[in-house]
């Protein structure tokens, strides 16, 4: 009798488990990893030990996925303010003891590992959020107290995360918050009110980005607004990506064969620029491939918080949605040309540790809210 | 259990806005989408003919080094260029044609030239794999003859390290090597490749940040035969900063001529902000001798020399600080009313204790010592006595007060701490605490005691500017490549004694004494004209010698070290100067007259000579 019980609940589970969001998950990551190992190994000496950390990533990123996605993600509901409480803990040590990285302070060194916060305080801030906006009388958000209540959730850590400097991470931050936010939406007469305050306020963010932001983040506003400007300093980032992905035509170059990428024209590119390695190599065909697969990603993650059986739920799948489409959308269009150069990693894809655990950390989420869809 | 509707229908409630968040992930997708078609399959062609593969080339600028100046703006370390062969596997078409043009030149063997070439695939496809650095002139044009027939070749003018004074300041300046595969593990990241030159040693490497410089790059176009046809895009290299040191080379190229001894330190710094004037330890070496690379030969002779050239004994040296300990010793008793300036001790020539006897450096004693007279002539059993009283932790308060047994903050990280023995520290590395015994010798500044050169030239200049620790430093200004200064030195106390004027002043007549009185122990360094005050010290290699023996019959390795630290305050400017010489007998006879001479060359006056009695 327990035997069969047991049987049946393996079988229950497995039957349960998110198979298409984590097979999805993992076809994405062994893709970047093959971008990484052809956009690392013109960089001899370092080379290779990059492919070997991201593959360990993906490891741990697996157990992870496994472990995380069979908790049941109530338990997040009334955990959730302390890993927000921690994550802001750990930003304000990151400030005093981090390790400075190309002029940002973004690590906390660990010894084995650099752990950084300002990934995970994205999900630390979707969970909190969801459980704010769920705990509620179900109906749009209707006094402004309420609304500055959760503003002021996401604003402490969003704030932290741009002095590190990282000011993508935190516009990421701001994003996620505000579909969140809009997704449970505001009565008519708050949407007039934020329209006038906009109208009066665009002469105030003027002011503010031409005294607040520091002279490199300055530098790239004002080259994506004109390329042309500076098209060796700030400007050549955006001008060598669009020559690599444009280059890469209808079936790309092949396989290590892009002469942008091997030529290492291409800055950090294999971070924040690898959608243009992708673009070189793997041409349109390849570039479709990977943005079927993440538009899949989220779309199921959607229908995921849709199939939700609490409003917690729901919010809570539709902020990890909103985490991956947002990194997603500034990235590639970042790459392109279209966005100002912000610094925002390609989910999954770009090389990173706690950029690819936060995004396994998110399927992981997602994966729990759908295996407890049927469950009372 | 009723199931009958599909398992991912959304719920009523927030149907309508998942619908729309898809909705707007569609779009946004789309959007992305119509960008990539338009970049990649309409403007694509255009793209395409900017990368064409083999007709661009990307060559890396290495920036010029920045200089090392000393305090009159002499260079003491800059470039001058060499030339670079390498090999772009990426481009080799017939690597036949390779061998057969630059064996030769090279003075390679054919097959030796095709194993290189075979070593170089391995390397990245598309980067100069570098074969043979300091490539002669007449090579140079030798090669270049043969050049335009062959692809895959490269040869470039690269700056290298020069140090015009030769061994002057050689362990300050440090040397630059070829980075090695751990130090581009670590540093990978910053844009540094196989091949580039780091600093490895002293300023080279501390400042190596600053001397650097950045990198810059040029896109060229090359016809199919590898001829230079134009430049598409270049971003200049910006030289590194000048490092613009506190020492003047004319005064430590005379502090360096004036030690003529085997193998010790001198440093002499301004006691009132710490600036190093001279800082000199001997044996030095050639540091042209690194550049490029420094060869199997050379290397091994100088890792091989017992007198270990390459190490900077004024950072790096650990000597007993013996009877310059005592002014230590003597300010730890006062405050601590353990002694008073008029007590006065019977001193015998020796002091027994616990079955052993300790002896005073002079054979038949001192008679009755006060204080004074104690650090004058300066009297072992006096100290073996007060050290006793004081025990070694409330000695070691002291030390640290004057900043001994710990490094002193001067910019080369290098630096030793040294060693000043407490009970806590015999307790954990020996399980015992310091026993009487130990106490009588750690007076004297013997014993467990290690102390460095520049930290007893900061011990001097707190006696000479009133008791403030100050930070000892070497680099003056830092200046960018195009003059402007960016960083500008300024005095670091560390921390002040606050010492009792009274107590001061009595070891400061002490040390007066010890260069005036006709018994002094530092005669030698009178120089009449300047208040000099200073401290010999002799410290014992071997503990018990025969008496008998004479100066001459010690073995070098035997003999004692010489010490003499000193200081002039009463001019405008002033100097604090600590002399240390390896197995160079007593401080008063050999390492006194040494400071004298710096004394005076620093001043401008001419070298009174030894005194006569």
């Amino acid at each position: 009798m327990p035997k069969t019980y047991l049987k049946s609940s393996l079988v229950n589970s497995v039957r349960k488990f998110e198979w298409f969001l984590c097979i999805d998950t993992i076809m994405l990551t062994l893709a970047g990893i093959v971008l990484i190992y052809s956009a690392t190994i013109p960089m001899a000496g370092t080379g290779r030990s990059f492919v070997i950390r991201q593959t360990a990533w993906l490891s741990l990123g697996l157990i992870i996925l496994v472990l995380f996605s069979f908790v049941d993600y109530r338990l997040l509901e009334r955990w959730g303010i302390w890993i927000y409480v921690f994550i802001l803990i750990a930003l304000i040590s990151v400030s005093i003891f981090g390790r400075v990285t190309a002029g940002s302070r973004r690590w906390i060194d660990l010894g084995l590992m650099r752990f950084q916060p300002s990934e995970f305080a994205k999900l630390a801030v979707v969970i909190v959020l969801a459980k704010s906006l769920s705990d509620r009388p179900r109906g749009r958000l209707s006094n402004w107290s309420e609304i500055f209540k959760n503003l002021v959730l996401v604003i402490i850590p969003a704030a932290f995360v741009a002095t590190q400097p990282d000011l993508g991470t935190s516009i990421v931050l701001l994003f996620v918050a505000m579909s969140m936010i809009i997704f449970v939406g505001f009565t008519k007469r708050i949407w007039t009110t934020i329209g006038l305050c906009m109208v009066v306020s665009l002469p105030l963010i003027y002011l503010g980005s031409k005294y607040l932001l520091l002279d490199y983040q300055k530098k790239r506003l004002m080259t994506f607004l004109n390329p042309d400007l500076d098209p060796l300093g700030a400007g050549y980032q955006i001008i060598q990506s669009q020559i690599a992905i444009g280059s890469g035509g209808f079936l790309g170059k092949g396989f290590l064969k892009g002469a942008q990428n091997q030529l290492m024209f291409l800055p950090v590119k294999h971070t924040d620029f690898i959608f243009a390695v992708l673009a070189e190599e793997w041409g349109f065909v390849g570039c479709l491939l990977i943005i079927i697969l993440l538009m899949a990603f989220m779309l199921r993650g959607l229908a995921i918080s849709g199939s939700a059986r609490e409003d917690f739920g729901t919010i809570l799948s539709v902020g990890c949605v909103s985490i991956i489409f947002w990194h997603v959308s500034i990235n590639v269009a970042m790459v392109m040309g279209v966005v100002p150069v912000v610094g925002v990693p390609l989910s999954f894809i770009s090389y990173g540790g706690s950029s690819l655990l936060s995004s396994f950390l998110v399927t992981a989420i997602l994966a729990s809210v759908s295996s407890r869809r049927f469950s009372r | 259990m009723v199931q009958f509707r599909s398992d991912l229908v959304p719920q009523n409630y927030y149907g309508p806005r998942i619908l729309a968040f898809s909705v707007v992930v569609w779009i946004v997708m789309l959007g992305l989408f119509i960008r990539l078609w338009s970049l990649q399959l309409i403007m694509g062609e255009s793209f395409d003919d900017m990368a064409v593969e083999n007709r661009i080339r990307l060559l890396r600028l290495p920036p010029p080094r920045g200089s090392i100046l000393d305090s009159c703006g002499k260079a003491l370390a800059e470039n001058r260029a060499s030339f670079t062969f390498s090999i772009v596997p990426g481009a080799i078409k017939a690597p036949q044609k390779i061998i057969e043009a630059y064996a030769d030149p090279l003075g390679f063997s054919p097959e030796k030239m095709r194993s290189v070439i075979e070593k170089s695939m391995l390397a990245p496809k598309f980067m100069s794999f570098p074969i043979r650095k300091n490539v002669s002139l007449e090579e140079v044009s030798l090669m270049k003859a043969r050049a335009c027939q062959v692809k895959g070749v490269s040869l470039e003018a690269r700056p290298y390290r020069s140090y015009p004074f030769g061994s002057l300041l050689c362990h300050v300046l440090g040397v630059t090597g070829e980075i090695s595969a751990s130090e581009l593990e670590k540093v990978g990241r910053v844009g540094y490749r196989p091949g580039d030159y780091v600093g490895k040693t002293g300023i080279e490497r501390e400042y190596e940040t600053y001397l650097r410089g950045e990198e810059g790059w040029e896109q060229i176009e090359i016809d199919a035969k590898g001829r230079h046809l134009a430049s598409l895009t270049r971003k200049p290299a910006k030289a590194g900063a000048n490092i613009v040191l506190t020492v003047d080379a004319s005064f430590q190229r005379f502090v360096e001529d004036a030690f003529t001894e085997r193998a010790g330190s001198v440093i002499a710094v301004d006691p009132d902000t710490g600036r190093v004037l001279a800082m000199v330890s001997k044996p030095g070496f050639d540091p042209n001798l690194f550049t490029p690379t420094i060869s199997e030969r050379n290397w091994k002779s100088l890792n091989s020399d017992p007198l270990h050239p390459l190490e900077n004994r004024s950072i790096r040296g650990l000597y007993p600080p013996a009877s310059t300990f005592k002014l230590v010793t003597a300010l730890a008793g006062l405050s601590e009313g353990v002694t008073t300036p008029d007590k006065n001790i019977f001193c015998s020539g020796e002091m027994g204790l616990g079955g052993q006897v300790y002896r005073c450096w002079k054979q038949h004693g001192h008679g009755r010592v006060n204080l004074h007279r104690a650090i004058v002539e300066s009297c072992d059993v006096y100290f073996y006595e007060l050290g006793l009283k004081l025990g070694a932790d409330r000695m070691a308060k002291y030390a640290s007060l004057f900043g001994l047994g710990k490094p002193t903050g001067l910019e080369l990280s290098q630096e030793l701490p040294g060693l000043i023995p407490t009970n806590f520290w015999k307790e954990r590395n020996y399980g015992t605490f310091i026993k009487d015994g130990e106490n009588v010798t750690i007076g004297i500044g013997q014993g467990y005691t290690l102390t460095t050169p520049i930290q007893l030239a900061v011990m001097t200049s707190a006696l000479a500017n009133g008791g403030n620790i100050m930070r000892p430093y070497l680099v003056e200004e830092i200046k960018s490549s195009d003059g402007s200064v960016i960083f500008q030195q300024t005095p670091v106390i560390r921390w002040k004694m606050n010492p009792d004027q009274k107590i001061w002043s009595i070891i400061r007549k002490a040390m007066r004494g010890v260069v005036e009185d006709r018994v002094g122990t530092g005669r030698k360094c009178r120089i009449p004209g300047l208040s000099v005050y200073a401290k010999t010290g002799t410290s014992q290699v071997v503990s018990a010698r025969e008496k008998s023996m004479s100066e001459e019959d010690v073995p070098y390795h035997e003999r004692t070290h010489a010490m003499f630290v000193a200081f002039v305050d009463d001019q405008p400017r002033k100097i604090a100067i600590v002399v240390v010489i390896e197995h160079g007998g007593g401080g008063g006879k050999t390492a006194a007259p040494l400071a004298r001479k710096i004394i005076c060359r620093y001043y401008g006056i001419p070298d009174p000579g030894d005194p006569k009695n």
